[in-house]
C-alpha cells in the first residue's frame, strides 16, 4: 500500500489499540533501554527500533495474552542482535568468593545496627545503584533488571530470553550476589559505614 | 529453632521474594519468618534491596522528543508491512 492512500479501517483500529496499550509502556521500556545500553543516545534508538518492530508485528499479536512480556521480548532480541556488539563488555565477574548475603553480612560486621541497614541503602545515591547493575555482565544484568525492576516471573523471563527456568535462576542468584558486592563497595567509597 | 531449618528457610528466601513458592512450601518458610528473628531480618532486608532497586533503576523520565518520534512513527507506519 502506496503511503498517501488512507489507511483501511482495520489499521486504524490497530494503530488505536497499539496507542492505548503500547504507548504506555514507553516508560518502563525506556528505563530498561537504558540500563541495557548505558547511554541515552543508544537507548533512544534501541528503543524506537523496538517500538518500529512492534507496531510491524503487532497484527499478529493475540490480545489477551502477555503484552508487558512481548514487548521486553523485542526489547531484549533488538537489543542483543542490534546494540550488543558496540558494548564494552564488563569484566567478568569472579563471584566464586562472594557469599550470599554479603551485603547484609557486610553492614552487620562493619558495626551497622539491625535496624539502620536498610537505611544505609536508601542513602546509596540513584546513580550508584544504577552504575551497579549497568556494570553487569550482560546475562546477569538482563536477568536482575527484569526479576527485580520490572518484576515479571522466572516463567516470564525465560520466554522473554529464550533461556530455561533454571539458567534464568542461576543467573539472578549469581547477579545479584554481584550486585551486592558492587553495592557494597559503593557504601566504603561513599562513607555511609566506618570500617 | 533447629539450625537446618534456617539453613532452609535462608536457600528459599530468594524464591520465596521472587513470589516463585506455591503452597506447602509457601506456607512453611512463612511460618519460619514469623517464628525466627534472625531470619526474617535476613529476609527484610533482602525485600528492601530489591524495593529499592527497583526505586532507584526505574524513575527515568523518557525525553519528550523520543514520545514525539514513536507517536509520529505510529502515525506514519504501514502495521502489516514488515521490517527486512
Amino acid at each position: 500500500m502506496a503511503s498517501s492512500q488512507a489507511a483501511p479501517p482495520q489499521d486504524a483500529a490497530l494503530r488505536e489499540r497499539f496507542e492505548r496499550d503500547v504507548l504506555p509502556l514507553l516508560s518502563s521500556l525506556y528505563g530498561a533501554a537504558l540500563r541495557l545500553t548505558r547511554n541515552p543516545q543508544d537507548a533512544d534508538d534501541l528503543v524506537q527500533e523496538t517500538y518500529l518492530r512492534a507496531y510491524r508485528g503487532f497484527g499478529g499479536f493475540q490480545e489477551g495474552t502477555n503484552l508487558r512480556a512481548w514487548m521486553y521480548r523485542i526489547l531484549t532480541n533488538t537489543f542483543i542482535n542490534s546494540y550488543r556488539k558496540k558494548q564494552r563488555e564488563p569484566v567478568t565477574v569472579q563471584d566464586g568468593e562472594v557469599e550470599d548475603w554479603y551485603l547484609y553480612d557486610k553492614l552487620g560486621e562493619s558495626g551497622v545496627e539491625a535496624s539502620a541497614e536498610t537505611e544505609v541503602l536508601e542513602k546509596i545515591p540513584d546513580e550508584d545503584v544504577q552504575r551497579a547493575l549497568e556494570d553487569l555482565p550482560e546475562n546477569f544484568r538482563m536477568a536482575v533488571l527484569l526479576a527485580d525492576v520490572e518484576g515479571f516471573s522466572y516463567k516470564e523471563i525465560a520466554e522473554i530470553l529464550g533461556i530455561p527456568i533454571g539458567t534464568v535462576m542461576s543467573r539472578l542468584h549469581r547477579g545479584r550476589k554481584a550486585l551486592q558486592k558492587a553495592l557494597w563497595e559503593t557504601v566504603r567509597e561513599r562513607g555511609l559505614v566506618t570500617d | 529453632m533447629s539450625p537446618i531449618e534456617c539453613e532452609h528457610a535462608l536457600r528459599q528466601i530468594e524464591l520465596y521474594l521472587d513470589g516463585e513458592l506455591v503452597g506447602f512450601e509457601r506456607v512453611e518458610v512463612e511460618r519460619h519468618l514469623g517464628e525466627c528473628t534472625p531470619c526474617s531480618g535476613h529476609s527484610e532486608f533482602q525485600r528492601r534491596l530489591k524495593e529499592m532497586l527497583r526505586a532507584k533503576c526505574g524513575c527515568d523520565e523518557v525525553p519528550a522528543e523520543l514520545m514525539e518520534r514513536i507517536r509520529s512513527m505510529v502515525e506514519a507506519s504501514d502495521p502489516h508491512r514488515p521490517l527486512s
